[in-house]
């Protein structure tokens, strides 16, 4: 009984880790990989393309060449963020492969 | 301006409306007149609005601002792809190796095993060192150092069956690449009192005053006659300068292991052959001394407890044996203090106090134990330590080092330096060693260092805690150069 409070208690701990990345993951393919992707209309674009603060400074300089505002909203764009800073170049585990080249 | 066409406007049309009710006449010079007005108004509203818009500036025209733009942008992307670059460098390396010779002759040299003796020479002993240093600020609260080595005699890559886990690294052995050390150091924030957490394997090699005949920043946090060599552990060191107003003070708990018990086939430690395991405790207080700038005073204690011995390598086949035989307590006092009193000498002063409990344990055949061959009396050592260096300032010769050590070990002395830099070990002599070197810096990162060791061994067995010494007359004398280069 005391494993399965413990594997639940784990579960529990874990589980927001997770659905947090996933969000994070399936918001960046759907929103950024409309177009970042092989042969779409921007070229392809991973979390490990730039560190994590670089990602920051990116979009809160305005970098982007396309206005977003219609693509994504304020909250979705921070979860974004949050993403690719988590699986950044510098980050412990750089994600550079989830839209492929 | 918008407000007086406004006011034109409703003139107009309140004109217009009397007009409509009342027709007004007027001529029409005068009506062409308010037209003009009119016109000449809406002309100035024009001109200033478009003023407010910033003045483009001479010469610059849309397509160079567009041009700019891009530059701009491309400069972004070079920021970006330099910064990313240099956030996932996260180790900085450094690198040195050391290039030496020595000139030996040992005479009298006894064999434990059967009391033989045998003298031994080497005119021209030659052996490199290659050291790569790494460091990481991983946060501001969280560093990692590290270093890999690879010690080796020239066309030699026999492994050395004298060395163990304590001292591998720092004795001439094959061309493998082994850990010197490698840990972290975590300043957990929000604690009570100033405190660092230190675990992996550890700085305990190369300590106080190591430094001064090294020519380099301090290296470890032990002073080097009572510990030198490699060790894995975990160390609490605990800020007390604000509590005591003591510059660089502060408290060092230490826990580590000298043995572990394991049956060297399973991956895992499952003490097998039921021998204890050999653990050590330490603590360490240290401070600079009050009044004297550059300086450092450290009060040790420690003890080992269950001390093991493996005298495998040394017997004949068959007949090693392996045991613990009590414990060792160690004590000692070490000041040093640089460019003393505005001087250019530097000067440091050691002792050391170990005292043996014996468990009644023996090797080889019942005629060993704890500083003893009975496994029960116990022994107490000491040892004392003293040296200075003379800073010659004289940039002409980049400003060389001259320098002298003493140290003098009694019949029982004992303690860690199994894995010192010390080629022949000086700090474990029981007897008297006097040592005398040269520093010659080329430039910044390269040096020669010229030296003479002369050891006169009164007692036997110097460097073991097991036997008892006996005397002996065994002398070695070592002249020896090296080069460092350090980048």
């Amino acid at each position: 009984m005391k494993k399965v409070l413990l594997c639940l208690a784990l579960a529990l701990l874990v589980a927001p880790s997770i659905t947090m990345a996933s969000d994070g993951a399936g918001l960046f393919v759907q929103k950024c990989g409309a177009c970042h992707k092989r042969g779409g209309t921007a070229p392809s674009v991973n979390p490990a393309d730039k560190a994590g603060v670089v990602w920051k400074k990116y979009f809160s300089r305005g970098r982007h060449p396309e206005d977003l505002a219609a693509t994504i909203n304020d909250a979705e764009l921070e979860t974004v963020i949050l993403y690719l800073k988590a699986h950044a170049a510098d980050s412990d585990q750089p994600a550079a492969a989830v839209i492929p080249k | 301006m918008k407000k007086i066409m406004l006011t034109a406007s409703a003139v107009l049309l309140w004109s217009g409306c009397l007009h409509a009710q009342n027709t007004i006449t007027m001529p029409a010079e005068d009506y062409k007149a308010i037209i003009q007005q009119l016109h000449t108004l809406q002309q100035r509203v024009d001109m200033l609005e478009h003023q407010k818009t910033p003045a483009q500036p001479a010469g610059l025209t849309n397509k160079k601002v567009t041009k700019l733009e891009k530059a701009v942008d491309n400069i972004y992307d070079t920021l970006d792809q330099v910064e990313s670059k240099t956030l996932q460098d996260r180790i900085n390396f450094g690198a040195e190796l050391r290039t030496r010779v020595d000139n030996f002759k040992v005479e009298n040299h006894t064999f434990f095993t059967d009391g033989s003796t045998q003298d031994t020479s080497n005119d021209n002993s030659w052996s490199n060192r290659f050291r790569l240093n790494m460091d990481a600020k991983i946060q501001k609260n969280l560093l990692f150092t590290g270093r890999l080595s690879v010690y080796k005699n020239f066309a030699d890559s026999d492994n050395n069956n004298m060395t163990g886990d304590s001292n591998s690294v720092h004795r001439p052995g094959n061309s493998t690449v082994k850990l010197d050390r490698a840990y972290i150091d975590w300043i957990p924030e929000g604690m009570p009192v100033p405190l660092a957490i230190t675990f992996g394997r550890h700085p305990s090699s190369e300590g106080p005053p190591f430094e001064l005949k090294e020519n380099r920043q301090r290296q470890s946090t032990y002073p080097g006659l009572l510990f030198d060599g490699e060790a894995d552990g975990v160390v609490a060191t605990v800020g007390l300068e604000r509590y005591t107003g003591l510059k660089n003070s502060g408290l060092r708990l230490a826990y580590g292991k000298a043995y572990q018990d394991d049956d060297n086939i399973d991956s895992y430690l499952n003490n097998a052959s039921s021998y204890s395991d050999t653990n050590v405790f330490a603590a360490f207080l240290e401070t600079a001394i009050p009044g004297i700038d550059d300086s450092l005073m450290v009060f040790s204690a420690l003890r080992a407890t269950s001390m093991f011995v493996d005298t495998t390598p040394m017997m004949p086949p068959g007949f090693g044996q392996q045991a613990n035989l009590g414990d060792m307590e160690l004590y000692g006092i070490h000041a040093q203090a640089n460019k003393v009193a505005g001087s250019n000498f530097d000067v440091f002063v050691s002792t050391g106090l170990n005292k043996a409990n014996p468990n009644g344990q023996t090797v080889a055949g019942g005629t060993m134990g704890l500083l003893n061959n009975d496994g029960t009396t116990s022994h107490s050592g000491w040892a004392a330590y003293a040296g200075l260096r003379y800073n010659i300032q004289t940039s002409r010769f980049n400003n060389p080092k001259i320098g002298f050590e003493y140290n003098h070990g009694s019949d029982y002395w004992f303690s860690f330096t199994s894995g010192s830099t010390e080629l022949f070990n000086k700090l474990a002599v029981r007897g008297d060693v006097y040592d005398l070197y040269y520093i010659q810096p080329f430039n910044d990162n390269l040096s020669m260092r010229l030296g003479y060791t002369m050891v006169n061994y009164n007692y036997g067995l110097s460097g073991f805690h097991i036997g008892d010494s006996g005397d002996s007359t065994e002398t070695l004398r070592n002249g020896y150069m090296l080069l460092d280069a350090r980048f």
